[in-house]
């Protein structure tokens, strides 16, 4: 557990002033969660794939998507080899640990649906052969949400598989400050050295699954849940996978704070990234504001 | 001491409510309450937003001295229902800037439902009735928001709340208007006169009446009972004047008679004409083919006892505070200060059985001395070329008016001193006050007794409720004369100058006469189109339906109503009748709110917390129901710092029950002895700070 806030405390050193976002994309990864980060370029989003990749030592690959993409360049491609006269498979970036997906929406729907199944089934099959990817996965996508020019924005059948979506933001005057001082972080990044082994974050992720959460606590949050779905706000409610989603990061944060046991904030901390991609304004547009309205309007006691 | 804090989202719909519910008062009252309250209400925003300090008790002390001077200032007096809601207003705005606890809130909303029903003092129109339906639903709303202090209740659903329930007690609300007994007031309102009024007056001199023309004002509103008499037979009485100065027609007896000899009130004996006119009456009414007119007049307030009739009018069922008048009339007992309904029959009967006693001969027949020489003498020229037949002569002089060169018209010249002579021979341009006038003097410089009368010709007839309505601008005079045999016969002069005028009526006259802006203030304009006479006339049926069946709902009608319904009244009836409607409302509103799907029941844990909740509820510390537990001890910690301590223990002895894996059995009682001992910090906080 030290091991862990060591490890929150110096990516915290390369992203500055950006530590509750931090802790939500550990969060997310302790539940085995896929990350979106939505922000505009130079943020600092890759220097925070890095640094995570850094810290828990994890292999790392970085994708830069574009719209000539095919799938085969994500994946990998079956070759020929005329000495064995056999097909051999050259894996593709997706075979690796931690996996940066820049500008995701800049593919097309068939490679970007290539590289989503991939998420979700943890697995890459081709040519009838299933590959198991290795253990731990993690997706870190990004996309620009201004600039849509030439995108392919990902359907909300889509955006469901991440567990979270987060965004950076521009940092805090004093934040920037440092930043200026010190010049450009990813060097840094690059050369941070582990915290965590991989087995030692498995065994967290193990944890996490263990953290206890009570009948009172379930009774809050399906009656969030419920409360997404008739409250009339949005063209539809919260789905159980959201919810399971939901408990799931909830179970981490309550971990990350030290906790055996999930209690009310950790799930108010969790709702906004969990679930604001999963929902649309009944009124047309995102659903900005969506998560502090739920959590407004549901007590959190019945 | 913390002063109280109107919830955020309760604030806006309450100095909303405050400032609609005086708005009304606010276009009637003086200038500085006009000032005066945004006034306040801005200071109150001010205070709300923390920009600005309750002001101390010296200020409002004399805000409140400056309130009651202003009142006698403007008004004379603090009594009274127009210095009475003034004063009322003024105090509601101080209230504003002096709520130190949540009893202050609830005190300033009572106030505004009662600021909201003086509103029905001054205005009673449908518009009216709709307009404090809504501000009480602003009112309401608030009431709820100040009973929901969490940050995060929202305005609109307290909107609802409030609409809601006020919707639900409509139908409780017509019940009680229908059953519950009409109960005298106990002081009478006395409303200071807003200047003359515009309408007949009991004298009359030329150019009196053709002023009234110029006015819009509703007189009355007539419904008939069966056939609308057609316009030429629309002549509304009201007054007779006998006394004629040589320029002013007035309306006058001769001193030292008994009253009983000129008007009877009901149960007030009765007199030799009294009784003469009962048989007359008694007779017609067996006999089915005379012809009669049955209607219900809706007078608008004349602050007059004048009532209008057609030919010899008798009050149709109980006839309180109506009397009869020797001339045919109808009076009330004291004046008309508010709408005022009576039903009337009417019979065209012959009035020689009357008789005309040598008191009213002489009193009809008085002239000045002098003046007026010449009208003198064609009088006598042309009665004596009639052969004294007084039919006959005064059939000659309406053919004077019709042959010579007179002319009707709504601005005449002015007059000098002998007011008959100069029309009859110079001018020859009159109104019908004029003519009126130049014909009874006639009649009686030839020795017929003859008077004037005064009250309204005509009458707009609005298809849509089959009912008249008649204006100000309708008002006329015309003359009756004495024929032996006959008794009292009206004549109209008017007539045989301008028939247009009586058979067609005043509207089309003054169509073409008036300018642009009078023709479309009397609604001439809208005649014209017939979608908007349509809508006009729909509106005053409105408006007339209103006054009639709920204005109109008095002792009387309510008796009459219940009667037809309940067949015995009494208290015990009436009673039951509202125990059986009220469960009939209530019982549907019950079940349902018994029976609705509600979630599983809460469980010991879930009701402590409840507990806690009501607890920082009293001690004025709002906690919105979506705050978890840990903030909910952080608010209260800055709220009240020296229960900061015992809310924490409280919190995390919660979230170990409630939450953790291994919850122990006696959390509960735990939770308890925690609970109290926050209370405790809480009060004394309250009582030292």
């Amino acid at each position: 557990m030290q091991k862990l806030h060591d490890a929150l405390e110096r990516v915290g050193k390369v992203v500055l002033g950006k530590d509750e976002q931090i802790r939500l994309a550990v969060a997310c990864m302790l539940a085995r969660g896929h990350l979106l980060i939505e922000d505009l370029p130079g943020m600092g989003k890759t220097t925070l794939a890095h640094a995570l990749s850094r810290i828990f030592s994890l292999d790392y690959q970085r994708v830069q998507f574009t719209s000539d993409m095919l799938p085969a360049d994500i994946l990998g491609v079956s070759v020929f080899d005329p000495d064995s006269r056999r097909f051999e498979l050259r894996k593709g970036p997706v075979f690796t640990q931690l996996l940066l997906a820049d500008e995701i929406n800049r593919a097309t729907p068939k490679t970007q649906s290539a590289l989503l199944e991939a998420m979700e089934e943890r697995q890459v099959t081709q040519d009838g052969e299933s590959r198991p990817l290795p253990q731990p996965f993690f997706v870190v996508a990004t996309q620009n949400p201004l600039d849509q020019g030439g995108t392919f924005p990902l359907p909300e059948s889509q955006l469901d598989r991440f567990l979270m979506r987060i965004s950076l933001g521009y940092p805090a005057p004093e934040a920037e400050m440092s930043l200026l001082r010190a010049g450009d972080l990813r060097e840094r990044a690059l050369d941070m050295s582990p915290a965590l082994t991989v087995a030692e974050l498995m065994a967290l992720m193990a944890e996490v699954e263990q953290v206890h959460a009570s009948e009172d606590l379930l009774d809050y949050l399906q009656r969030l849940l419920e409360h997404s779905r008739g409250c009339g706000w949005f063209t539809a409610g919260l789905s159980p996978r959201a919810g399971l989603g939901v408990l799931r990061a909830a179970r981490a944060w309550a971990l990350l704070d030290k906790r055996k046991y999930v209690i009310p904030e950790d799930i108010q901390a969790v709702l906004k990234p969990v679930c604001e991609h999963r929902l649309q304004s009944a009124s047309g547009g995102t659903a900005g504001g969506a998560a502090s309205r739920l959590l407004e309007a549901v007590p959190v006691v019945r | 001491m913390r002063v109280y804090q109107v919830p955020q989202h309760a604030f806006l719909l309450l100095v909303g409510g405050a400032l609609l519910a005086a708005a009304p008062h606010l276009l009637l009252g003086p200038p500085w309450l006009r000032i005066l309250l945004p006034l306040l209400l801005l200071a109150r925003v001010l205070i709300q937003r923390g920009r600005l300090a309750m002001p101390g008790r010296m200020v409002r002390v004399v805000l409140l001295a400056g309130v009651v001077l202003g009142t006698l200032y403007t008004h004379g007096t603090v009594l009274g229902p127009e210095a009475g809601t003034c004063l009322l207003i003024a105090a509601f705005g101080l209230k504003t800037l002096e709520m130190f606890r949540l009893r202050d809130a609830y005190v300033l909303l009572v106030l505004g439902y009662f600021v909201l029903a003086t509103t029905f003092l001054f205005y009673q129109s449908p518009l009216a009735a709709l307009y404090v339906f809504v501000v009480m639903v602003l009112l309401t709303a608030s009431l709820v928001g100040i009973n929901r202090p969490e940050t995060g209740a929202r305005s609109r659903t307290h909107l609802r709340l409030a609409s809601v329930m006020l919707l639900q007690a409509l139908p409780l609300m017509v019940l009680l208007f229908v059953l519950v007994p009409r109960i005298a007031p106990l002081w009478a309102l006395e409303f200071q006169s807003e200047g003359a009024r515009t309408g007949m007056s009991d004298s009359m001199a030329p150019g009196e009446v053709s002023r009234l023309t110029e006015s819009t004002e509703l007189a009355f509103r007539v419904e008939f009972e069966g056939a609308v008499p057609s316009p030429a037979e629309r002549y509304w009485r009201g007054m007779t004047y006998s006394l004629f100065d040589g320029r002013r027609w007035s309306q006058a007896s001769p001193g030292g008679l008994p009253r009983p000899d000129l008007v009877i009130f009901p149960g007030q004996g009765t007199a030799p004409w009294h009784e003469q006119l009962q048989a007359q009456h008694a007779a017609m009414a067996d006999t089915d083919a005379a012809p009669v007119y049955r209607y219900r007049v809706v007078q608008e307030a004349s602050r007059r006892p004048w009532l209008y009739t057609l030919a010899v009018p008798f009050v149709r069922g109980p006839a309180r505070g109506i009397g009869q008048v020797r001339d045919f009339r109808l009076v009330k007992e004291g004046d008309i200060e508010q709408r005022f309904a009576y039903s009337v029959e009417s019979y065209p009967l012959l009035t020689a059985a009357v008789g005309l006693p040598d008191w009213e001969r002489d009193f009809n027949l008085a002239l000045p001395e002098l003046g007026n020489p010449r009208s003198r003498q064609l009088a006598q020229r042309l009665f004596d070329a009639e052969g004294g037949d007084v039919e006959a002569y005064a059939l000659r002089v309406l053919a004077h008016f019709r042959q010579e060169p007179f002319y009707y018209t709504l601005e005449p010249p002015l007059l000098g001193g002998n007011t008959v002579d100069e029309f009859l021979f110079d001018t020859r341009r009159g109104f019908c006050e004029h003519y009126a006038s130049a014909f009874a003097f006639m009649m009686r410089a030839a020795g017929v007794p003859a008077r004037i009368v005064a009250g309204y010709q005509g009458g707009e007839l609005n298809p849509v409720g089959n009912h008249l309505r008649v204006h100000q601008y309708h008002a006329h005079a015309w003359a009756e004369i004495w024929i032996d045999g006959q008794g009292w016969v009206e004549f109209d002069p008017t007539g045989a100058v301008a028939p247009e005028r009586i058979e067609r009526g005043m509207d089309r006259f003054l169509g073409r006469e008036m300018g642009a802006l009078q023709n479309l203030l009397s609604g001439a304009a809208f005649s014209r189109n017939p979608l908007l006479a349509r809508l006009r006339n729909s509106i005053d049926y409105l408006q007339f339906s209103w006054q009639k069946w709920v204005l109109g709902y008095d002792e009387s009608s309510q008796m009459a109503f219940l009667e037809r319904w309940l067949k015995d009244v009494s208290p015990l009836r009436i009673g039951l009748v509202l125990l059986i409607g009220t469960v009939a409302i209530l019982l549907p509103v019950a079940l349902w709110v018994l029976l609705r799907r509600r979630g599983p029941p809460r469980s010991p844990l879930q009701r402590e917390y409840r507990a806690l909740r009501k607890q920082l509820l009293r001690s004025n510390i709002a906690v919105s129901e979506g705050l978890p537990p840990r903030a909910v001890s952080e608010t209260v910690a800055r709220a009240c710092p020296a229960a900061a301590d015992a809310i924490r223990a409280w919190v995390s002895q919660y979230e170990q029950a409630a939450y953790a894996e291994h919850a122990d059995a006696q959390a509960l009682q735990r939770l308890r002895r925690l609970r109290r001992a926050l209370r405790w910090r809480l009060r004394r906080s309250a009582l030292s700070g």
